[in-house]
């Protein structure tokens, strides 16, 4: 109806999105981003597996 | 006609920019026990100024389930510290909503989506939040700026719980009283 078209124009329009707008891209975006990177001490606490691309060597 | 073809991918071209810039913070439950000093071992993880970027992060670690115990993951507005010390946080208190262990990856995510949609109407007041996993209890917290701004908070928490169908009574605490008496500050509101 008129009102929710016209809250949705609000939203986008001044940054506010609501929770099913945003659960629309989660699918989208699986990969980490361009130039993620994390130290393997953290990797290993908060990340998922394949993530090994994007730690940090580091001398110890 | 032509927009309804779009592929996909097309919307991972044309990022949703956030009102906001918000930074995920972890402290470690391993870092923690080898550093005496609260808060030296909290450390950035990444900034984030769009939707597709939450969820690039999201997707890729783990949930608060996962999460060892001891383990803090805050998610604060960029240049704000998640300590009480920040400047900005400094005058600050916290809403905090309790969960059985392994329980608040819903109310986690939902927290998390309902800050950076800015769907607060005093979303102005909100530091960020930050989920902690303990032995017996996961706990979510809002942190605000104003602690003395009692209309503003009791907006923040009637929300809170409104987004989160969360019906259990909750408390907000300033960051003045828990550093006084730690953990026997009381609620200066509930909701």
């Amino acid at each position: 109806d008129e009102t929710e078209h016209f809250i949705e124009g609000i939203a986008v329009t001044g940054k506010k999105y609501s929770r099913d707008f945003l659960l629309k891209f989660s699918e989208q975006c699986t990969d980490l981003p361009e130039g993620f990177e994390i130290t393997a001490d953290i990797a290993e606490v908060l990340m998922n597996p394949n993530f090994s691309s994007h730690v940090t060597e580091r001398d110890s | 006609a032509s927009a309804a073809s779009k592929p996909p991918s097309a919307l991972l071209r044309n990022p949703h920019p956030l009102e906001n810039s918000w930074t995920f913070w972890f402290d470690s439950p391993s870092a923690k026990s080898k550093q005496a000093a609260w808060g030296s071992s909290i450390r950035p993880i990444y900034t984030f100024a769009t939707v597709e970027e939450f969820w690039s992060i999201y997707n890729n670690i783990h949930h608060p389930s996962k999460l060892g115990v001891g383990a803090d993951f805050h998610c604060f507005k960029y240049k704000i510290e998640p300590k009480w010390e920040d400047p900005i946080c400094a005058n600050g208190g916290k809403w905090t909503m309790t969960f059985q262990r392994n329980k608040s990856d819903t109310s986690w995510l939902y927290t998390l989506l309902a800050m950076i949609g800015e769907q607060f109407d005093h979303g102005d007041e909100i530091c960020g939040a930050v989920v902690n996993v303990r032995n017996r209890q996961d706990k979510i917290s809002i942190w605000t700026k104003n602690a003395s701004n009692e209309a503003a908070q009791m907006s923040i928490g009637k929300q809170w719980k409104e987004f989160l169908d969360y019906n259990e009574t909750i408390g907000f605490i300033f960051h003045e009283d828990a550093m006084k008496h730690e953990r026997s500050a009381k609620n200066k509101y509930v909701i």
